[in-house]
């Protein structure tokens, strides 16, 4: 399956929210780790996290334009001229940038359920978004070292970074579990090969996650998902986040910058 | 052998009385260590110098790392509004280089005795000067365009002439960053087209930031070269090897074509080109200003101080958890993830 | 203080495989893995890298520079040491332009 245009109309539109999801996850929350560059504790921390920040809106621009191949707009017009109740972005990553603790955690929750999603999607039926999946895969593995090498240091290095680190998780785990929410679709995407489903990728993705949180001496919270991305139910916090971000494209000053 | 650790300043093992800074002795050693300069040879960390040359490399190359990360700011906070996804990849990337050429321009000076630490405590205790330019404020979309061409424009004149400089450290560091800054004009270029050939309100817009950024691009060489009280000691150790007043012409001959040449102005009713000598005539920038601005009383010092301080503050925390855990773990070998270097 | 900026581990990089690792500056750290992370984002934002080492610089020792010319200098002729010091091929030529008639075919 590789040619959208022989593709069923409910098809093109569960393949798409799919898409879109991956999408306005990445681009969301490299626009809020990019919030760093120039304020990060450390100057080599801050030179990594930038780099991070332009993968992971790379990556969106990446399935953006997978999702322009099937008949949406093109990423920018995704990107800058949508509203809040359109996006379909989990709410974790909309979240306000933090503390550094909740920065690494949020990453390293975001990396590998991002890894365990490439890695089942280098599988898919629709070979566009596998190719690009393995693409992104390699480029992954940096984000994966960089993460977890923070999370194991920060988690148990002093009292203070242990509380924030806890605290961070505790805030940052139900959203995280929303990443997971399956977007409209699912069971046509998982019938016609495109992708497992949301629940396996997730029981996955908490086989590695908590082996080590425990080694960092973090204790994962008892707490249910908060859904309602994938909808496009978000927080307060996203309509601020795209104030900031649509700010100049909207400013109906030009078309073209 | 006498072996000398690399790190920071030149420790001899075992420790030996520090060199005479005047006398027979030092008057050799001075007239060796300028014979080798005058034959374009490079000083190196561990090499004789006397500690005026020292004294300068250090207030030079600190405030150069201090520009760098201060100067960081100013575009860095249009990263969250950048206007298409490209151009917020690219202002990323740029403002990452300023960080990573702050990064080596720390290092090149800690060849030179001072800890990144220290400088750092110099520059948050507001003892340390840094380029008056990123002092000003970056009010629209445009600043970030017109930085990238003229600040950066002019801060490429100047670093071309520096990665000429006789000190080894300072020189490898000045070319690495040419290289990279030649990406700043580039797409500072590239956003200032982008506006100049815009609708009239983009014009208008990038006209404006071309007003507010003329002058301080200027100022980025320093004092007009009557006064300034280093120049002459700097040329003769080649530290540098134009003045600031031949750097600031050499600017204002490349890049004031480049504003005109799309119909935008100058800010300066003097400007104009002169046949005779094949330069362009400009006025200078009001030096009382500069002075203002560099003693701490420009329009954004404050802020650019504070911005800075909080993120330390901030991040304190994380600086010494981690040494903390380090230390902890220094008997036990960190966690065996990387592997032993095998020669 | 209270406060660090880390130790410093230089940074070697080998751009391709069969090529030496070259210094190509340092990094401030906590530990080694940190160091090789940090690094990656500071000296391969660009350019070609198949391999990344990083040394503690209090690891790093040098020679004095006020010694050097004398160190590393060669005063008497050595250049029985060097390729150029020998004539082998000029010998076998003119031997070979003697005997040439009784010579085999090689």
């Amino acid at each position: 399956m590789g040619n959208p245009s022989r593709m069923s109309e409910p098809l093109r539109e569960a393949l798409g929210s799919l898409l879109l999801a991956m999408a306005d996850d990445e681009v969301l929350l490299g626009h809020r780790d990019a919030e760093w560059v120039g304020h990060a504790p450390i100057l080599e921390a801050d030179i990594a996290m930038a780099s991070i920040a332009q993968d992971e809106i790379g990556h969106a621009i990446l399935w953006y334009s997978l999702l322009h191949e099937l008949g949406w707009p093109d990423p920018d017009r995704m990107a800058y001229f949508r509203d809040p109740p359109e996006f379909r972005n989990a709410t974790l990553v909309e979240l306000p940038r933090g503390d550094w603790a909740f920065t690494v955690v949020r990453q390293f929750l975001f990396d590998y359920a991002e890894k365990v999603r490439l890695e089942a999607l280098m599988a898919s039926a629709y070979r566009p978004l596998a190719e690009a999946a393995a693409k992104v895969r390699r480029e992954e593995t940096y984000h994966l070292m960089h993460s977890r090498a923070w999370v194991v240091r920060l988690g148990d290095a002093t009292e203070e970074s242990h509380r924030r680190m806890q605290a961070a998780l505790d805030l940052a785990w139900p959203h995280a579990l929303g990443l997971f929410e399956p977007a409209p679709g699912e069971d046509l995407r998982v019938a016609e090969g495109i992708q497992p489903p949301e629940a396996e990728l997730r029981a996955r993705w908490e086989a590695e996650v908590r082996p080590i949180l425990e080694a960092a001496s973090l204790v994962v919270p008892e707490a249910e998902p908060i859904d309602g991305g994938r909808k496009g139910q978000h927080t307060e916090h996203l309509a601020a986040l795209l104030a900031d971000f649509q700010l100049v494209a909207r400013s109906g000053v030009g078309e073209t910058w | 052998m006498l072996v000398y650790r690399v790190q920071g300043y030149p420790v001899p093992i075992p420790a030996q009385a520090p060199p005479p800074q005047e006398g027979p002795e030092y008057e050799a050693r001075l007239e060796e260590f300028e014979a080798r300069i005058a034959r374009g040879e490079k000083i190196e960390p561990t090499d004789w110098m006397p500690e005026e040359y020292r004294r300068q490399l250090v207030r030079m190359i600190s405030q150069h790392a201090h520009s760098e990360v201060v100067g960081m700011l100013p575009e860095g906070r249009w990263i969250p509004h950048a206007p298409t996804l490209r151009r917020k990849l690219i202002l990323i990337a740029k403002v990452q280089d300023e960080g990573g050429h702050g990064q080596l321009l720390y290092r090149a000076a800690e060849t030179l005795g001072p800890t990144r630490e220290e400088m750092i405590e110099a520059l948050l205790a507001g003892k340390a000067k840094y380029s008056v330019v990123f002092n000003y404020p970056t009010p629209t979309w445009a600043d970030v365009a017109a930085i990238g061409l003229l600040i950066d424009g002019a801060a490429v004149v100047n670093q071309l002439m520096l990665a000429q400089g006789s000190y080894g450290p300072y020189a490898r560091a000045m070319k690495r960053i040419c290289y990279e800054e030649s990406f700043h004009i580039k797409q500072g270029y590239d956003a200032f087209v982008a506006l100049a050939t815009g609708t009239p309100a983009q014009r208008q817009m990038m006209q404006e930031a071309v007003n507010r950024w003329w002058y301080p691009a200027l100022m980025l060489f320093g004092p007009p070269d009557r006064d300034s009280v280093h120049t002459p000691t700097l040329l003769r150790w080649r530290i540098k090897t134009k003045t600031n007043d031949q750097l600031r012409q050499e600017f204002v001959d490349q890049y004031a074509p480049m504003v005109l040449r799309l119909g935008l102005t100058i800010p300066d009713p003097n400007l104009r080109y002169d046949p005779e000598t094949g330069h362009w005539r400009f006025s200078e920038p009001d030096w009382d200003e500069f002075w203002r601005v560099i003693r701490g009383d420009g329009p954004c010092n404050a802020e650019r101080m504070a911005a800075r301080r909080r993120a330390h503050e901030e991040g304190r925390w994380v600086r010494e958890a981690l040494a903390a855990k380090a230390a902890r773990q220094a008997d036990g070998g960190g966690n065996g993830r990387y592997a032993v270097a095998g020669l | 203080m209270g406060d660090t900026q880390w130790p410093v581990y230089e940074v070697f990089l080998q751009e391709k495989r069969g090529e030496p690792h070259v210094h190509v500056g340092a990094v401030h750290a906590p530990d080694p893995e940190m160091a090789l992370i940090l690094a990656k984002e500071q000296f391969v934002r660009r350019g070609r890298c198949v391999s990344l080492w990083v040394v503690p610089a209090e690891a790093i020792y040098a020679s004095r520079a006020e010694e050097a010319e004398e160190l590393f200098a060669s005063a008497l002729e050595k250049d029985y040491r060097e390729p150029r010091g020998f004539r082998v091929t000029e010998r076998v030529r003119r031997w070979m332009e003697r005997h040439g008639e009784s010579l085999p075919d090689v």
